[in-house]
């Protein structure tokens, strides 16, 4: 296999006060022109995982040990300076809310021409490509979006400049943390079409962010599990939501409504709620929900481990039963 | 016929520019006991104006609401009072809809008091009760709403509901702000309810895989109108009218790996409610428009036993 082009070892990510555990321990790589999704419930340390690579974790909270292998250097300990060269050049992130993420009063040309600023790419070239950069991801006319600012625009179109913004160097990772979860069904649609559309077009790699199994089966070629901090299961998104054998992949997968359900069917619920990181540091944080969970599973962690069909954190996996 | 909603429209003014906003547009459906009816659409279709209008916290500019024959907006307090006790609204966010300062026991007793439902000494019984029947276990009556999860918040928020006795409870996309692993959960907790105290429901989502699961009719809307209406069946798995088709065509799909179905996506975006297009409001983004669309508004028509969709292209 080839290099990966990033590569996260063993990444513990805690509060800087109490040294609360957010992020236990977890390794994972992205390969040149792979989509890997992340996906896991709120509080299982995704968003804190991708906003590490870039350096942009909140206040408060810190990389307490382990690395992120980017081209030949360590991002957490490389300088503020080298991190800065490769944010929305090499590595760039678009965010659930563009409402947010786009400086409300600065027009949405000028917020592109910045980002050619900050790489001193601001030549004679620089308006054409601020022009094509809208052009690219679907803008209807860019000349007078230029001029205009974020409220005048629609979620959907937003998330387009959005778009058009991490792209316009063409990166060679995009980050992408839930950028559809707060748009209607058909403007995600597009979104996710126009996603993979610049995916095809530039060979980009992608770290996709979701709570949301439906938008990555169709969207990536990697699934990475959280859940409580920990990477649970990893495979490819076919055994992954095929032969999920991690009980909690599992049983989420089985949770969903389905499409061939008469209507009053009860749904495959999971027990109870997703603990707090901190407190499950020395068991299966899933132990307590699970069905299949033993006295080691209380008491030990379980390391992730290749199976038949995937790699697994559990001392039971679901195996071929199904 | 408990709930009858009769060519319902509502129009708020835009302050502004003077213009006005047609929220809802003649809207009918009617609902009987024990049954569930399941309302989709997208962001300004009207859904939740909907909601707010049959709970009666805002009127309609025209048409009718009856709830048992009764027409509400009554100004009449005892009637209103009466009303709102038979039906509850259950919200998105349990964040917001419940008061921070409040001990979750005691929010639950204010309904029990407003209504005098129970006499002083009985009140306290009835909250565990309550409690217990969403599955919160009565020591957490003490607590306030952000000493519980996301999953057990929603759960108070229904319990809330249920202290007035109601018989319909309208639930606005109550699963969509929780985890995906506890959003089953709750969904099987209001399947119970409505078993066990034969509630009727109005439950409204962007989520058709959730509606459903849960829906005995369905009602698609878009821009402030009912465009489909039918049995979960008929709507669901033999839709009619192409905007429902593209919304089916729009849900992520888990069970199908690799299936992309991007090239469907429907072209645009749902346009200004306050600058409405002419003919059908969905022809601008309709796959199978013709000029005839631009002129001509279509009515919702029906096509078999209990299914109608508005829509002048189908040839059925």
């Amino acid at each position: 296999m080839s290099k990966p082009l990033i590569e996260v070892k063993n990444l513990t990510i805690e509060t800087a006060e109490d040294s609360r555990t957010l992020v236990n321990n977890i390794s994972f790589e992205v390969f040149p022109g792979e989509a890997v999704g992340v996906v896991g419930e709120s509080g299982s340390g995704k968003t804190l995982t991708a906003l590490s690579i870039l350096g942009l974790l909140p206040r408060g909270v810190v990389a307490r040990s382990g690395e992120i292998n980017y081209s030949d250097s360590n991002l957490l300990t490389a300088s503020e300076e080298y991190r800065r060269s490769i944010r929305g050049n090499q590595i760039s992130m678009i965010y659930q809310d563009p409402m947010t993420a786009l400086n409300p009063v600065m027009k949405l040309g000028k917020q592109l021409f910045e980002v050619l600023e900050a790489h001193d790419l601001l030549d004679s070239e620089a308006p054409q490509r601020v022009f094509n950069a809208f052009k690219e991801v679907g803008i209807p006319e860019p000349d007078r979006a230029l001029v205009s600012y974020p409220h005048e625009f629609s979620g959907g179109m937003r998330q387009r400049v959005m778009i058009a913004m991490a792209m316009i160097l063409s990166p060679k990772l995009l980050i992408a943390d839930e950028p559809t979860t707060a748009l209607d069904v058909t403007i995600q649609q597009q979104i996710l079409a126009l996603v993979s559309e610049q995916r095809r077009k530039t060979g980009m790699s992608m770290l996709w962010i979701t709570h949301d199994l439906g938008v990555v089966a169709n969207l990536v070629d990697r699934v990475i599990v959280m859940y409580a901090g920990r990477i649970v299961e990893v495979g490819t998104v076919k055994e992954i939501f095929t032969n999920p054998q991690h009980p909690y992949t599992h049983g989420l997968l089985a949770s969903l409504p389905k499409s061939n359900v008469k209507s009053r069917e009860r749904l495959m619920a999971i027990p109870g709620v997703p603990p707090k990181p901190w407190l499950v540091e020395n068991s299966c944080a899933f132990s307590p929900r699970c069905t299949r969970a033993t006295t080691e599973c209380f008491n030990e962690t379980p390391s992730l481990k290749p199976n038949a069909f995937t790699k697994a954190a559990c001392f039971h996996e679901i195996g071929t039963s199904q | 016929m408990t709930l009858k909603i009769d060519n319902v429209g509502k129009q708020y003014k835009v302050r502004a520019s003077k213009a006005s906003i047609n929220a809802l547009n003649g809207v009918s459906v009617d609902l009987q006991v024990g049954q569930t009816l399941g309302i989709v659409g997208e962001s300004g279709c009207g859904k939740s104006t909907l909601a707010r209008l049959i709970v009666g916290l805002e009127k309609p500019t025209n048409g009718q609401i009856t709830w048992r024959e009764k027409p509400i907006g009554n100004k009449d307090s005892t009637t209103l009072k009466i009303y709102h006790s038979n039906i509850q609204l259950v919200f998105q966010d349990p964040y917001s809809s419940l008061n921070p300062r409040q001990k979750i026991g005691q929010c639950i007793s204010e309904v029990i008091k407003t209504h005098k439902l129970r006499a002083g000494s009985e009140i306290q019984k009835r909250v565990e009760q309550l409690l217990l029947e969403v599955g919160i276990s009565p020591d957490l009556q003490h607590r306030y709403p952000h000493q519980l999860s996301g999953g057990q918040r929603q759960r108070v928020s229904i319990a809330r509901a249920l202290a007035s006795e109601p018989d319909l409870l309208i639930l606005d996309e109550p699963v969509s702000a929780l985890d995906v692993s506890v959003r089953a959960d709750v969904m099987n907790l209001l399947f119970d309810l409505r078993e066990k105290f034969g509630l009727t429901y109005i439950f409204i989502s962007h989520d058709l895989s959730m509606v459903r699961h849960i829906s005995d009719f369905i009602a698609v809307m878009y821009l402030g109108k009912v465009v489909e209406y039918g049995s979960w069946s008929d709507v669901l798995d033999n839709p009619k009218h192409p905007y429902t088709k593209a919304l089916i065509d729009a849900m992520p799909d888990h069970e199908n790996v690799g299936a992309t179905k991007y090239e469907k996506a429907l072209l645009g975006e749902v346009p200004d409610p306050a600058n409405m297009p002419s003919g059908c409001a969905f022809h601008l983004r309709c796959p199978i428009a013709t000029p005839n669309c631009k002129v001509q508004t279509p009515e919702l028509i029906l096509i078999d036993t209990l299914h109608s969709v508005a829509c002048s292209e189908l040839k059925s």
